[in-house]
């Protein structure tokens, strides 16, 4: 900083300005370039407090459903458990609160007690048919999302020359980016609920969030292969391989890397979603566990509970009060903290390879 | 070797090997190809997919508009129009008792004293609000009939539906049996048609009354509050004046007038109000929730924008390598935060958090504060802000690091200092980059359905602007949460159900239009640099 000033002075040496001789000014030039630093600075902390602090919040309320000071120290019903209805009423002058099953047993050891219990729907049991959900939707429709992805970043990196055909193809990736998640949603309820009638189910679920993490697995996987050097090709086609064979021995294995790790970040943003899967495949309650079917078919053919769409039904359909907060908070916690360690998985992947990687 | 040399055994093997290898791999190039294709596919049939069943909606909402017309709900709605204009005024006259009331307890005015002073002003409201009695009596009256009508040839037309159905399936006996009985709208309409002389009665009988009130005006004790009820009789004038006009309309309105195709198109675009399911009229008219998308957009990029543009600067230009590597898959990190988490958070924390802030003592100055409402469009606009940020951080620091080093080097060769290359170099140099990373966020945040579901308050109403920067702590509801909330419940192939298709598709098109505008200046961008 210092000589660069001084370096001023002597280009300029010969005209005499004012501005650039002032000292004073010189030093409010230098003040203002600080305090606009800090400004930047103290923008950039503002963002990464506010973060912390959601994370914090729901880290430390929600720790407190899903951790216990006990051994296993995990709260081990709220994970394996269905949701379930709370009851809370006046007993003998203590507050009771009892999930839906406890209150029946607890009819039954009480006989000839009437209360006046009110119910909490929701509220009481666990998550564990939304985490399975969840898990379920993600799969299905990553591998979709995979398969396609890849094969149509293959086509765009290693056959296609640039013509109108393939201008169009890009065209579309790049707007069907840009679209909102809700259009795909009403597009996969227009398309897969009515017009193909498979009514909500997990394959209208797992074919509308496939095609919304499309264009990022495209786009993804096209970078990862174009990395790959071009002498690797050319060493193998000279050696006599063909195309595909160039591709499946000399090109993706080198490729695959980059291509998985950019793609957990869509399956991050699969499992957060939660707009295309209100009215394709979530439902807010369901009794049997997603394997409990009767023919293998309609295995595909139902309806599942989601995390992200617990957390919506949860925290807007339900009051917020001391009874409700157990379950709003443990499922934000649960669902925050699965998709964070997939982003962050990605993210530390990314970083390293970045460093590692050079041909 | 010699075996493998033998050329007559070879070459026929390896023609046969290599044609159906050329096969094979043309089929690979096929498969890819077709796959490469699936996304303008799927672009083209989330075009088609809007359109089909959306297209719909026009036919159906002028039947709706038809309707009302031919049942008489319009002519009803003509006199509820001036009765609502009263209803409003009458509270206007309570806003500027509780206005008075205020300042005069800020005086430490004891409670009776202000009662006793205002008791004058509350005869008067009271006088004024009593005017209208026969007024609303004459619109519940004709709300009846216009309804039963309209009932009657809801069913009428259900009934026809249902015999030109079977009709058309050959089934020609059971159509005939299906009896659609005869409504008599000649009948109907003219009794409703006596309302406008019972309407000019009324009117006149109003302003007479009026009139004689304004003289007995009392006075206000503070000069302000005196000022808004002067500004009050004003408006009362006006309203008493404009009422002849109004009768004028009921004499001329004819439930015959066609009504014109383009009506279906400019209602819904242009239409302020959005009522579903109700026993009077429903509307479709977007301008509430485009309203509330584009009020809500605008508070998060407000936010976002100095906040993603300055991180983005201080990143590229100005932390330290460790900094650097810290905030940079930090921020990356915020935008994998689940919108329906963020949502929650709002409800939960943000949206109490914002209320308490404005009862605290330290904004008292301002002068829509306390808010009653703790969702409204500033907590939705702060989360989605937060959403934002990445998008528009990451894109901007790429436009930045993008900027070809020459640039910087010349800036200080020139003795500039960094802040100068920064503000005079760097920042504009890249400046469609940032742009373009702008209207990316905006794109994202206009698209975004769980935070504005969750925090926005979903009130379909356009927020007061009269209120100005108040108009932001207000309530509202959005193109996105609407589809959201009202797609579970519609009956599917309903008036309904078509106009939550329309709402998405005028979603989907500001959404292309906004990627679209990116993307050229990105190009331009490039292109600019070299």
């Amino acid at each position: 900083m210092e000589d660069r000033g001084l370096r001023i002075e002597e280009h300029r040496g010969g005209s005499p300005s004012a501005i650039l001789h002032s000292p004073s000014l010189r030093r409010r030039g230098r003040l203002l370039e600080k305090t606009l630093f800090w400004l930047f600075r103290l923008a950039t902390y503002f963002v990464l407090a506010c973060a912390t602090y959601i994370f914090l919040d729901i880290g430390i309320k929600g720790g407190r459903t899903v951790f216990t000071s006990k051994a296993p120290f995990i709260n081990v019903p709220f994970l394996t458990e269905p949701p379930q209805t709370l009851y809370v009423f006046d007993f003998e002058g203590k507050k009771q609160t009892l999930s839906d099953r406890q209150f029946r047993e607890w009819k039954v050891t009480h006989p000839g007690v009437s209360v006046e219990a009110s119910s909490i729907a929701y509220s009481a049991g666990g998550i564990w048919p939304c985490i399975v959900g969840t898990a379920l939707l993600v799969v299905g429709s990553m591998i979709l999302a995979l398969g396609i992805g890849v094969s149509s970043a293959i086509y765009l990196s290693e056959y296609s020359r640039n013509g109108r055909w393939i201008r169009l193809v890009r065209i579309a990736i790049l707007n069907l980016a840009g679209v909102p998640s809700i259009v795909f949603g009403l597009f996969g309820f227009g398309l897969f609920v009515i017009f193909f009638g498979w009514n909500v189910s997990l394959i209208a679920g797992w074919f509308t969030l496939g095609l919304m993490v499309l264009p990022a697995i495209i786009t993804a996987s096209e970078e990862s292969l174009r990395a790959v050097p071009q002498g690797l090709r050319e060493g193998s086609l000279a050696l006599g391989a063909s195309k595909w064979q160039t591709i499946r021995k000399n090109v993706l294995p080198y490729a695959m890397p980059g291509i998985l790790t950019s793609s957990i970040l869509g399956i991050a943003r699969v499992a957060g979603e939660t707009a295309p899967i209100m009215f394709t495949a979530a439902y807010a309650m369901k009794d049997e566990m997603p394997w409990q079917v009767q023919r293998m078919t309609d295995f595909f053919f139902q309806g599942v509970m989601a995390l992200p769409y617990h957390i919506y039904v949860v925290s807007s359909k339900i009051p917020q009060n001391e009874y409700t907060a157990r379950v709003q908070y443990g499922s934000a916690f649960v669902f925050l903290f699965l998709v964070m360690l997939i982003a962050l998985t990605s993210i530390v992947l990314r970083e390293r390879s970045r460093s590692r990687l050079s041909w | 070797m010699e075996g493998v040399a033998d050329p007559r055994i070879l070459i026929p093997a390896r023609s046969t090997s290599r044609r159906t290898q050329v096969v094979v791999e043309q089929g690979i190039k096929a498969f890819f190809g077709g796959n490469a294709l699936v996304a303008v596919v799927v672009l083209a049939l989330i075009t088609i997919f809007l359109f089909r069943e959306g297209f719909g909606f026009f036919g159906q909402n002028l039947a709706n508009l038809r309707l009302y017309r031919q049942a008489g709900l319009e002519y009803v709605d003509i006199i509820r129009g001036v009765s609502m204009e009263h209803e409003s005024l009458s509270r206007k006259l309570s806003e500027i008792r509780l206005r008075e009331v205020r300042t005069m307890e800020k005086r430490n005015v004891p409670l009776e004293e202000i009662n006793a002073k205002l008791a004058p002003f509350d005869q008067f409201a009271s006088s004024f609000s009593d005017t209208a009695e026969t007024l609303h009596s004459l619109v519940s009256d004709l709300t009846e009939k216009a309804s039963a009508l309209k009932e009657k040839l809801f069913a009428q037309a259900e009934l026809l539906a249902q015999r030109s159905q079977l009709e058309r399936a050959g089934a020609q006996a059971e159509a005939a049996r299906i009896v659609v009985p005869e409504v008599d709208r000649t009948a109907a309409l003219a009794s409703l048609h006596q309302g406008a002389a019972t309407y000019e009665s009324v009117s006149a009988d109003m302003t007479a009354k009026l009139y004689s009130l304004f003289a007995a005006a009392p006075p206000l004790p503070d000069p302000a509050a005196q000022k808004n009820f002067e500004q009050w009789k004003t408006r009362t004038r006006e309203y008493l004046a404009a009422l002849p006009a109004a009768s004028e309309k009921l004499r001329t309105w004819s439930s015959e007038a066609e009504i014109p195709w383009y009506r279906s198109l400019s209602s819904f675009l242009f239409g302020r109000e959005w009522i579903t399911a109700s026993f009077w009229q429903d509307w479709y008219g977007i301008i509430p929730l485009l309203v509330g998308s584009i009020m809500v957009s605008i508070v998060a990029l407000v936010i976002a924008v100095p906040l993603g543009v300055s991180s983005a600067i201080y990143v590229s230009e100005i932390a330290s390598r460790h900094e650097k590597r810290l905030i940079k898959p930090y921020i990356e990190f915020i935008s994998a935060i689940p919108s329906v988490v963020l949502g929650f958070f709002g409800i939960a924390v943000v949206g109490q958090a914002v209320r308490a802030a404005s009862q605290s003592h330290f904004f008292k100055w301002v002068s829509f504060f306390p808010i009653s409402e703790r969702l409204n469009i500033f907590t939705a606009g702060c989360l989605l802000a937060l959403m934002a940020v990445p998008t528009i951080f990451t894109l901007s620091e790429d436009a930045l690091r993008n900027v070809p080093r020459g640039f910087k080097e010349a800036s200080y060769a020139l003795g500039a200092n960094r802040l100068q290359t920064i503000g005079r170099v760097l920042v504009p140099a890249s400046l469609s980059g940032i742009v373009s990373a702008i209207l990316l966020g905006l794109g994202r945040v206009i698209g975004e359905t769980m935070v504005v579901l969750l925090c926005a308050g979903n009130r379909i109403a356009i927020p007061d602007f009269t209120q100005g920067l108040g108009a932001i702590f207000q309530p509202v509801h959005t193109m996105t949460g609407i589809i959201a909330q009202e797609m579970g419940e519609v009956v599917r192939g309903s008036t309904h159900y078509r106009a939550l298709f329309m709402v998405g598709l005028v979603l989907f098109t500001i959404t292309l239009g906004i990627n679209y505008l990116a993307q050229k200046l990105v190009t331009r961008f490039r292109m600019s640099i070299g």
